[in-house]
């Protein structure tokens, strides 16, 4: 078991490692000049030397990319803004702040909206999708269904508006969607999230009604699952017992893959409900040109992905004692 | 080689009674009908209600999508018209329609666009143009690379397969859409000068290439998987014997037999691609004012200008990009059950 996660591990790494380099190239070799893509239309001579400068662009490009790396392990203390200790992504070229503050700085929030999403969609999508396939061919089948199939093809970016039109501007039954701190003061955090919650869950915990079902019902059809309704076992003890652990392998996959991309910043939602997290941090670095704050966001949340995808696979063997023992 | 009970079939079918005989007759006619796979997947296709129906409404999206600016001639608007500063006599000072219901009225169906002012209805049929015309694009790019190097992989092996294979683990370990809308500025600067007004076909081009990189691994490695067990088959064997060559194979052996997952995962991922799309002219990555945008409409919608007054513009994008999603989504569906009964939903 150890040797497996470790040997998932340093899959990670290299694909953390490669996926480093491709991002770098991107940002830094690919355009002709990053520097000017930087300094934006109203671009001087002398901005541009500046940040040509400070970039290190002057230097060959596997030269910036060991300065980069050096960075991110040692740290460095030739920015002009002071000194970046490890990991060391840069100073933003917008707002001049420190890029892994920055991202500290932004994770409660992204933090805060993924766990209580996740929450919300994995309780009301498992139940409504077991629910279904217990009912299977019944009414209430056919509207789980036919509804679930409607709201995952729901869009956040019309969904989200729709909801604050409807809540918050036009019957003022809820708060202006913001994000306050835990710590400050509870009850407001959660007021300011429970729009955001509720429709970033809609439109996942439909897809997983969806999927939960059809997991259950090939389950449900299985050979030990048959037999030990054969043997006589109570329906709902063949349900929960049996069937139900099996049917868990593939939303325990796609749950991972959902929580990690997350916590990676769930871009649509963060932007259009204005919630600064790293989502939203993403868009503001790529309408500045801001590359190091992008490069910094972009690796954050690869690591994030691979992270629970590591997870995934350890809870496999957790799972399925067949995986544990091969 | 010719069956001889084909031949025989007609022939032999004679009988005193006619009605007898000409029951047999059709009987016998309806077995021995030779049928190919792709005859017998639009006939169990025909059967399927829901499938023919949402058929109808994606070709109807299509169709709206071509043919926009005839529709928009006769219906007498174009979608770049600031009605705003043409008749500014519909707004109010904040540039809300004056009119109930986003300013529904006989001139303007669909109402105006609270702010600007364009023409919803022309605005909605170009956008749907042009997030259609993109996504199309991307599809086919993503199922041409998917095809060929998921065929390649499969049916070559060894290290072809190998690099292919890794390759595909690696790019699915990008964060998709971040990746999206990090590289669009970096790919357009490629084409122009930062300093410069971008102009729209380099959006679009940067659009399609940033979807099509990321969007051709999952077709890739379901063909990879396909064309590994049919690389095993007899027949491919039996034609390596006879000298043909591995081109020849692929084309005439391996690619007839793939044509069903191309076909269901391409009807899966134009959809995907449509909202992807959307989302990233949402975030004003995409395509800008003044061009017209599925996505960018979405974007216009989320203004406090339209959540707060009249929201009746929200619900036409919204509305008709859930019918067209559910629509192509239960297509999908439809599609791999008529090529594949086995699997029922």
């Amino acid at each position: 078991m150890l040797r497996f996660i470790f040997r998932r591990t340093l899959g990670a790494v290299v694909i953390l490692v490669l996926l480093t380099v491709v991002a770098f190239l991107l940002f830094f070799g690919m355009p002709r000049d990053p520097a000017l893509l930087m300094c934006g239309k109203t671009c001087t001579p002398d901005a541009l030397a500046n940040i040509h400068k400070t970039l290190g662009i002057d230097k060959s490009i596997p030269e910036q990319f060991w300065i980069f790396l050096q960075g991110l392990f040692v740290g460095r203390d030739d920015f002009a803004q002071g000194p970046c200790p490890a990991p060391c992504f840069g100073y933003s070229y917008h707002t001049n702040e420190n890029v892994w503050s920055t991202l500290i700085d932004r994770l409660p929030t992204t933090v805060s909206l993924a766990v209580g999403a996740a929450f919300l969609f994995l309780f009301v999508g498992l139940g409504s999708g077991l629910l279904a396939a217990w009912k299977r061919g019944t009414l209430i089948d056919k509207t789980f269904t036919g509804g679930a199939m409607v709201l995952s093809s729901m869009q956040i970016y019309f969904l989200g508006p729709l909801a604050m039109a409807f809540l918050v501007y036009q019957t003022h039954l809820f708060d202006q969607v913001e994000y306050t701190n835990f710590t400050k003061n509870p009850a407001s955090w959660f007021t300011g999230l429970v729009i955001p919650w509720a429709v970033l869950s809609t439109i996942f915990a439909a897809q997983y009604t969806r999927m939960a079902r059809s997991s259950m019902i090939e389950q449900l059809q299985e050979e030990h699952v048959r037999t030990a309704r054969a043997k006589g076992m109570s329906r709902s003890y063949v349900f929960f017992r049996y069937a139900w652990r099996g049917s868990l392998i593939p939303i325990v996959t796609i749950f991972g893959i959902d929580i990690g991309s997350l916590l990676g910043g769930a871009i649509i939602t963060e932007y259009t409900f204005g919630l600064p997290g790293l989502g939203q941090l993403a868009v503001e670095a790529v309408k500045f040109s801001d590359l190091p704050l992008l490069l910094g966001v972009m690796l954050f949340s690869a690591a994030m992905i691979l992270l629970f995808n590591i997870i995934v696979d350890a809870c496999y063997a957790f799972i399925d004692p067949r995986v544990r023992l091969s | 080689m010719t069956s001889p009970t084909k031949a025989e079939g007609p022939g032999s079918a004679v009988a005193l009674d006619p009605e007898v005989a000409s029951t047999a007759e059709t009987d016998k006619g309806k077995e021995l009908v030779g049928r190919s796979p792709g005859q017998l997947m639009w006939i169990r296709f025909k059967r399927d209600r829901v499938g023919v129906i949402s058929a109808c409404v994606v070709v109807f999206f299509f169709v709206v999508g071509l043919l926009a600016p005839v529709i928009s001639k006769l219906y007498g608007k174009d979608p770049y018209t600031v009605f705003a500063d043409e008749r500014p006599d519909l707004f109010d000072s904040a540039g809300v329609p004056l009119q109930p219901n986003g300013g529904i009225s006989g001139d303007f169906w669909f109402g105006l666009e609270p702010g600007n002012g364009y023409d919803v209805f022309t605005k909605l049929l170009y956008g749907i143009r042009n997030s259609l015309g993109i996504s199309v694009a991307v599809t086919i790019a993503t199922v041409l690379t998917g095809v060929l190097l998921g065929v390649m992989a499969g049916y070559m092996g060894g290290k072809v397969d190998f690099a292919v294979s890794r390759v595909v683990d690696f790019l699915l370990a990008f964060p998709a859409q971040l990746f999206f809308i990090a590289s669009m500025p970096v790919v357009v600067s490629l084409f122009v000068d930062p300093k410069d007004e971008t102009p729209v076909y380099v959006r679009v081009v940067a659009l399609i290439a940033v979807q099509w990189v990321l969007g051709w691994m999952s077709l890739a490695r379901i063909l990879r998987g396909t064309a590994l067990s049919l690389a095993g088959r007899e027949f491919i064997e039996a034609a390596r014997v006879s000298g043909a060559s591995p081109w020849r194979i692929i084309r005439k052996e391996v690619l007839p037999n793939v044509v069903t997952p191309i076909l269901v995962q391409s009807t899966y991922m134009l959809p995907a691609f449509v909202t992807a799309e959307a989302g990233l002219s949402f975030l004003g990555v995409g395509l800008v004012e003044p061009t017209p945008d599925w996505g960018q409409m979405f974007s216009k919608a989320s203004t406090e200008l339209v959540m707060q007054n009249d929201i009746t513009y929200m619900f036409f994008p919204g509305i008709s990009m859930i019918i067209f999603i559910v629509a192509f989504n239960l297509l999908g569906d439809s599609v791999r059950d008529a090529f594949d009964p086995k699997t029922a939903r």
